[in-house]
């Protein structure tokens, strides 16, 4: 039997995982409310949140809150396809939900460089 | 009271059928009565060309192992009684597996996958056995004694919807006795195993449906086991790319 | 003559029982978190665009299509997390000669960490938006 190379994709859908259930519900009810928040004065917030995104460890920590769920929602999405019978062959799978997250984080760490 | 309970059994005869069918039979009620007791009384008293497996009717023989209205049981500890509510009770051979006849399920696929994974203690150099046991202290014990509870029913592999859909995958019987072995201190061939549980079919087949452990009989907890299997490979994954980067592949 | 009737798993096979259906709900909660994540994206994106890209999507979060996004994706989070803890004293096992932690100690204790950085998640950015806004 050869070595799977599973232990990549495990090891980032279990990071996504956990960050998912430590601040996933946290991260959602505050973008839900964001405009409501921002009503009072949207300046300074576009400003509160660019100084977010312009420190180093902002752009890393946004870097994970988004690029982990990635890579683990598309895990489960590749292997759901599959349990659900899915007839497609596993190579264009695997590059479509793994190649997927890779890109889409890719470019989010390029905008959070733009910022 | 001469109360009767209907049990609907599957049945499959290679010779004339060519796909199951399902028989009904009125069996009297009591309250102390298995599925195993109302199936061994359907072969004694109604219909002798019934085929089922059985042998200790204690839950420790591990052969009786059937489909009690779609969920995997044993027959000898699933009681009628527990079933008046929902009416008739289905008795169908385990899920999974190829049926050989009636409720005799072909097991085969997973006494192989159990025989891959060399669930015996490994020793680098074996001791004669006249210098005795390989002592071990009782925490030693406690680390794998539930994963060494398995009687070998099956009953993990028919609840696995991974192992239904790709036979190959080791499943989760086999995979938590690797792991009884590899937590066991007298063991030393935890390396050897690690190339099944590095494979697709090994650990990695599995996606935590958490079945298995909900059916077992004897609380082994295969997905416990498997999962934590994925800890070590994912360990021996990063090992093995620090390897290559040094030179050295373990292929 | 031995004839094997060999049995197949059929597609619709999590729809059997209620276990199997839990466990599809489970793997299911990828699907609106995935499109969280693209909304996160898509905030991202408007934001390197300039201040007005960007208040004109925080006005876009207010369609009832997002909100009810959000409303999913709360729910698939919230069930996500649950199910997640209840699985991680399995995979964790703490149990050396050294330290030993019980099961219920793990799952207690990661219970309580994704209660604290979620509630506190949710504190920071009342608090930072309030002092951003002045009020």
């Amino acid at each position: 039997m050869r070595r799977s190379h599973e232990p990549i994709a495990w090891s980032l859908f279990g990071a996504g995982g956990m960050l998912l259930a430590f601040i996933g519900p946290g991260l959602v009810l505050t973008t839900a409310l964001l405009p409501w928040l921002a009503a009072g004065d949207p300046h300074a917030t576009h400003a509160a949140i660019g100084a977010l995104l312009a420190h180093p460890l902002g752009k890393v920590l946004v870097l994970a809150s988004i690029a982990l769920p990635l890579f683990h929602t598309l895990h489960r999405i590749y292997h759901g396809l599959h349990d659900l019978h899915l007839r497609a062959p596993r190579l264009p799978m695997q590059l479509l939900c793994y190649g997927g997250a890779t890109l889409l984080s890719a470019i989010t760490a390029w905008w959070l460089l733009l910022v | 009271m001469t109360d009767k309970v209907t049990v609907r059994v599957q049945r499959y005869r290679p010779e004339e059928d060519a796909a199951p069918w399902e028989q009904s039979f009125e069996v009297p009620y009591s309250e102390d009565l298995s599925i195993l007791d109302a199936l061994n009384q359907i072969k004694d008293q109604q219909d002798p060309t019934l085929s089922h497996r059985w042998s200790c009717r204690m839950a420790i023989c591990g052969s009786c192992g059937v489909m009690v209205n779609n969920e995997p049981k044993l027959s000898c500890k699933t009681f009628l009684r527990d079933y008046r509510e929902q009416g008739a009770v289905t008795v169908r051979a385990l899920d999974n597996f190829p049926i050989e006849r009636d409720l005799v399920s072909d097991i085969s696929g997973f006494i192989d996958h159990l025989e891959t994974v060399q669930p015996w203690l490994i020793r680098e150099q074996e001791t004669a056995v006249s210098e005795g046991a390989y002592p071990q202290t009782p925490e030693q014990m406690q680390r794998y004694a539930a994963f060494g509870q398995c009687i070998n029913c099956g009953l993990c592999y028919a609840a696995c919807p991974q192992f239904g859909r790709d036979p190959a995958f080791l499943g989760p019987g086999a995979l938590a006795l690797a792991q009884r072995y590899n937590l066991d201190s007298r063991d030393q061939g935890a390396a050897q195993r690690m190339q099944w549980l590095n494979a697709e079919e090994g650990v990695w087949s599995c996606t935590f449906v958490g079945s298995c452990s909900e059916v077992c009989p004897k609380d082994v907890d295969p997905a416990a086991a498997i999962n934590r299997g994925k800890v070590a490979s994912d360990i021996n994954y990063a090992v093995n790319l620090f390897n290559i980067l040094r030179g050295k592949d373990d292929a | 003559m031995r004839k094997p009737y060999v049995q197949r798993q059929r597609a619709d096979w999590w729809l059997r029982n209620p276990a199997y259906r839990r466990y599809m709900l489970r793997e299911a909660t990828a699907l609106p978190l995935f499109l969280y994540s693209l909304l996160l994206m898509s905030g991202l994106y408007q934001f390197t665009r300039g201040e007005a890209a960007f208040l004109a999507w925080l006005e876009l979060l207010r369609s009832p299509w997002l909100l009810a996004l959000h409303g999913m994706a709360l729910a698939a989070a919230l069930y996500h997390a649950v199910t997640w803890i209840a699985l991680v004293p399995k995979i964790l096992v703490i149990d050396s000669d050294r330290l030993r932690v019980s099961p219920a100690t793990v799952k207690r204790a990661h219970q309580l960490g994704a209660v604290t950085c979620n509630a506190g998640l949710l504190l920071l950015a009342l608090l930072l938006l309030r002092a951003a806004g002045g009020n």
